[in-house]
C-alpha cells in the first residue's frame, strides 16, 4: 500500500506561497490512482517529490510510506519506486538487452542466466531478437514497452507513471495504455498515474483532481 | 521480407545530400574567415619547411637542453590534464546532483575569468619558499627565513603542473555544468537510482560512459594548451632547461636561422606529441567499452564522501591568488615570515605604467569587435559542416601556428603593425566566440525566423530586426569572451607584435622575472580586470537592455 499523509509542498521563498496542503491519499495494491490537473498544478512537483528528486526551490511537510516503511526520508535508490516518464530515457550507450538488464536484480546471477532471462521478458512482449540492438533504432512505440518492462524488472513495489503516453500517437496509445494497466494488474503493485488526458484513466479507476488540495484559489 | 521492410523503415532515413550554392551571402560568410585562417597555409609552410632537413634533426636530437625540456613539458602537460580532469570528475561525482553543485556551478564564472598569466603569479607568491604557505608553515615552526626549497620552478615542471591543474580544473568543470544542465541527462541520473543504483554508482555505469566522448575535445584542448603554454611556464616552471615551448620559442626568436630551423622541428615534435597521446588516450577509451561486463544488477550501497572538502580548497587556491596579488600591490615593506605586509601604501598603484593597460584595451575591444560580425554571418549562413575547421586552433598547440602567422608577417612585411597585432589575436577570439554562441544560436526557435520572413522581410532584415536583437544576451557575453581570450594572448602579441607592443600581459611575464613583486603584482591585477570589467559590463548591460522584455533571456 502507498500512503501519502498530510503532505503540504510550498515555495521556499520568504513568500512561502503552498502549492497545495492536506493531501493525504491510499493507493491500494493493484489499484491505479490518476491526479489530473491544469498544466502548472503541481502534478509535476508532487511526483517530483516522491521519487526523492523535488527541486530545492520546493519545501516539503508531510509522510510517504510505501508497505509500513516510511519513505520520504530515503534517497531515491532505497525507496523501490519505479518511474515511467514521457521520454522513456533507455540509456543510449547500451542494447535493449543491457538496458534491462541493468533493471534485473542482482539475485539472478551470472551474466548467462541473467541475459537468457532478458530474452525470455523480450519475446514474451513481442519483442525476441531485440537484445542486441541499439536503443536508438527502435521505433517509439516499441522503446515505451521497453522502458515499461525495464522499470517493472526491477521489481518495484509501487509505480510512478509520469504522463507516459504523452507523446505517442493515438493508435499507439491505446495500445500502450492497454499494455501498461496488464502488466501492472499482474504485478500488483499500488500505482498513481499524473496526466492531464482524461482518456488515459483506467476502467472504474479512481480519478483525482489536484485542485482539491489547493484551497488558495481565490 | 516484412521483416527487411519493417527494419528498413525503421532506420532513419538518409538525408539528401546538402549541395552549396555560392551566394552572395555564403561568401560574406566565409570571407572573414578565409582571412583569419587562409593566409596560415603559405605561413605554416615557411614557418615548417626549415625542419624538413635530416641535419636539423640530428641537431635537435643532440642538442644538450632537449632532453630535460621535453621531460618537463611531457610531465607538466600529461599530469596537469589527468590531475584536471580527475579533479573535476571527482567532484562531479560527489556533488551532482546537489545544492553544492549548483552553488559550484555560480561561483565558476568568477574563477575563469582569471586569465592564465595572472593566475601563474598569484600561484607564485603562494607556493614560493617566501610565499604565503611558507609565511604560514613558519607561524607553527618559528622559522626566521624562508626554507631553503625549490617549490616553485622545479626542474620537473611540478609546480607548474599543479598549477595548470587547477586552473584547468574550471574550465573542465564549467564545460561538465552545460552538459549536466540538460534534462536529457539529468532525467537519467533519476531513472538510474529509481532502478536501485546509489549515485555513484549511476555516475559509473550510466553518465560516465555517455559523458566521455562529449568531453574528447575540451580535454583536447586541456592537453594541448599545456603542451604549448609560454606565459605559465616562464613563470612558474623550470629555466634552464625550461619547457619545450619555451625553449621552442627561444629558439624559433633566434636571429641564426639554424636555431630557428630547430624551433620548427621541435615545433613538429609538440604536434606529434598530441597526436600519440589523444591516439593512446582513444585506444585505451576503446578497450574500456570493450571490456565493459554484462551488466550484473549488483546494487552496491551509497558511499559517503560527501565529507570530502575538496572543492573548498580549489575555490580558496583562487581567492587566495586575488588576495595575495591585493596584498602584493598595496604592500610597502612585507618581510619573511610576516603574514600580512607592515606598512601599506598606495604607491605601486599611483607610480604603475598605464601603457600595457591602453594597449590592451584597444587591442582586445578591435578583435572581439571585428570578430562579432564574422561570427554572425558564420552562424547564419557558413557552412555548417566546416565548423570543426574553426576550432582547430583550440586543440592545436598554439607554437607553429604562431610561427606560421609570423613567416607571413614577415613575407608581407607587416609584422609590428597594429593591424599584424590584431590579425593575429583572432585566430583564437573567432573560435572561442563561435563555441560561445554556438549553443544559444542553435537553440534559437527557427519558427520566430519563419514568421518574420512570412512577414515580408528579407533574410537580412529578418536577422538584423528579429533574431539578432533576440539573442543580445548571449551576444554580450560572446563579446566578453572574445574580449578575455585577446587579454589573455601572450605569444601573438609577442611573435605579431615584434616587440613593439606591450600588453598586460606580455609586460607581467616580463616582469615576473625581477624582483619587484608589487610592480608585478599591479599589472597581474590590470589583466585580472579587463576581462571581469568586460564580464560585468555585458551581464549589466545585458540587464538593462531587456529590462522591460522578461521574455529575453
Amino acid at each position: 500500500m502507498l500512503t501519502i499523509k498530510n503532505l503540504r509542498i510550498s515555495h521556499a521563498g520568504k513568500s512561502g506561497k503552498p502549492l497545495f496542503s492536506g493531501l493525504s491519499l491510499a493507493v491500494d495494491p493493484g489499484e491505479v490512482v490518476t491526479i489530473t490537473g491544469v498544466s502548472g498544478s503541481g502534478k509535476s512537483t508532487l511526483l517530483n517529490w516522491m521519487i526523492g528528486d523535488l527541486d530545492p526551490s520546493f519545501k516539503a511537510t508531510g509522510e510517504l510510506w510505501l508497505n509500513d516503511v516510511r519513505c520520504d526520508t530515503l534517497p531515491i535508490e532505497a525507496r523501490h519506486m519505479g518511474l515511467l516518464f514521457q521520454d522513456d530515457l533507455l540509456f543510449p550507450h547500451l542494447s535493449v538487452g543491457q538496458n534491462m538488464a541493468f533493471a534485473l536484480p542482482a539475485r539472478i546471477c551470472g551474466a548467462k542466466v541473467r541475459r537468457q532471462r532478458v530474452e525470455q521478458t523480450l519475446s514474451s512482449m513481442g519483442l525476441a531478437d531485440f537484445h542486441d540492438r541499439d536503443p536508438a533504432t527502435l521505433s517509439g512505440g516499441q522503446r515505451a514497452r521497453v522502458s515499461l518492462m525495464r522499470t517493472l524488472l526491477a521489481e518495484p513495489q509501487a509505480l510512478l507513471l509520469d504522463e507516459p503516453f504523452s507523446k505517442l500517437d493515438a493508435v499507439l496509445r491505446t495500445q500502450f495504455r492497454a499494455f501498461v494497466f496488464e502488466q501492472i494488474e499482474r504485478q500488483g503493485i499500488p500505482t498513481l498515474l499524473v496526466t492531464h488526458d482524461p482518456a488515459d484513466v483506467p476502467q472504474g479507476g479512481r480519478v483525482i483532481d489536484i485542485s482539491d488540495w489547493q484551497h488558495s484559489h481565490v | 521480407m516484412a521483416q527487411t521492410l519493417r527494419l528498413t523503415l525503421e532506420r532513419p532515413l538518409p538525408r539528401p545530400a546538402q549541395s552549396w550554392t555560392w551566394t552572395p551571402r555564403l561568401w560574406l560568410a566565409v570571407l572573414p574567415v578565409l582571412l583569419i585562417f587562409g593566409p596560415l597555409l603559405p605561413g605554416l609552410y615557411w614557418a615548417l619547411a626549415p625542419a624538413f632537413d635530416a641535419e636539423v634533426w640530428q641537431a635537435l636530437w643532440w642538442d644538450a637542453q632537449w632532453p630535460q625540456a621535453l621531460r618537463a613539458t611531457m610531465i607538466s602537460s600529461v599530469l596537469s590534464t589527468v590531475l584536471a580532469c580527475a579533479i573535476a570528475a571527482l567532484l562531479a561525482t560527489l556533488h551532482y546532483p546537489g545544492r553544492l553543485w549548483t552553488r559550484l556551478q555560480r561561483r565558476l564564472p568568477l574563477l575563469l575569468s582569471v586569465p592564465h598569466a595572472a593566475f601563474a603569479v598569484g600561484m607564485f607568491f603562494l607556493i614560493a619558499p617566501s610565499g604565503w604557505m611558507a609565511r604560514a608553515t613558519a607561524q607553527f615552526l618559528q622559522w626566521t627565513s624562508p626554507p631553503d626549497w625549490v617549490t616553485v620552478q622545479d626542474p620537473y615542471g611540478l609546480s607548474l603542473t599543479l598549477a595548470l591543474a587547477i586552473k584547468e580544473s574550471w574550465f573542465l568543470l564549467w564545460v561538465l555544468a552545460a552538459v549536466l544542465g540538460e534534462q536529457a541527462v539529468s532525467r537519467q541520473m533519476v531513472m538510474g537510482r529509481s532502478l536501485g543504483y546509489s549515485r555513484t554508482q549511476t555516475w559509473a555505469l550510466i553518465l560516465w560512459p555517455q559523458l566521455l566522448p562529449r568531453l574528447v575535445w575540451p580535454v583536447m584542448a586541456v592537453f594541448a594548451y599545456g603542451l604549448s603554454v609560454v606565459d605559465m611556464a616562464v613563470i612558474l616552471g623550470p629555466s634552464t632547461p625550461p619547457t619545450l615551448a619555451v625553449l621552442i620559442w627561444h629558439w624559433l626568436t633566434d636571429p641564426d636561422p639554424m636555431f630557428q630551423a630547430r624551433g620548427s622541428a621541435a615545433s613538429l615534435v609538440l604536434l606529434a606529441v598530441l597526436l600519440v597521446c589523444a591516439a593512446g588516450a582513444r585506444g585505451l577509451g576503446w578497450l574500456w567499452i570493450r571490456r565493459r561486463p554484462y551488466p550484473s544488477g549488483q546494487r552496491t550501497p551509497a558511499s559517503n564522501w560527501r565529507w570530502f572538502k575538496l572543492h573548498s580548497l580549489l575555490f580558496a587556491t583562487g581567492y587566495a591568488v586575488v588576495a595575495v596579488l591585493l596584498l602584493w600591490s598595496v604592500a610597502q615593506g612585507w618581510f619573511f615570515p610576516a603574514l600580512l605586509p607592515d606598512a601599506v601604501s598606495l604607491a605601486s598603484w599611483q607610480q604603475a605604467d598605464w601603457t600595457p593597460f591602453w594597449t590592451t584595451l584597444w587591442l582586445a575591444l578591435a578583435a572581439c569587435l571585428l570578430c562579432l560580425p564574422a561570427v554572425l554571418l558564420w552562424l547564419e549562413w557558413g557552412p555548417k559542416r566546416l565548423n570543426a575547421l574553426l576550432y582547430l586552433p583550440l586543440i592545436v598547440p598554439a607554437l607553429p601556428l604562431v610561427a606560421g602567422q609570423y613567416a607571413v608577417l614577415l613575407q608581407t612585411q607587416l609584422d609590428g603593425t597594429a593591424v599584424a597585432l590584431v590579425w593575429s589575436h583572432l585566430l583564437w577570439v573567432l573560435p572561442y566566440m563561435v563555441l560561445t554562441l554556438i549553443g544559444p544560436y542553435r537553440a534559437f526557435d527557427a519558427r520566430l525566423m519563419t514568421s518574420a520572413r512570412a512577414l515580408g522581410n528579407s533574410p537580412w532584415r529578418a536577422c538584423l530586426s528579429v533574431k539578432w536583437p533576440m539573442l543580445l544576451r548571449p551576444i554580450l557575453a560572446t563579446l566578453a569572451v572574445g574580449f578575455a581570450v585577446s587579454v589573455a594572448q601572450y605569444l601573438p602579441t609577442l611573435f605579431a607584435g615584434g616587440g613593439r607592443f606591450v600588453t598586460v600581459t606580455t609586460e607581467a611575464v616580463a616582469l615576473s622575472a625581477g624582483g619587484n613583486r608589487r610592480v608585478l603584482a599591479v599589472q597581474a591585477l590590470l589583466q585580472i580586470a579587463l576581462p571581469l570589467a568586460a564580464f560585468g559590463l555585458a551581464a549589466a548591460a545585458g540587464h538593462w537592455l531587456g529590462r522591460h522584455r522578461t521574455g529575453l533571456r
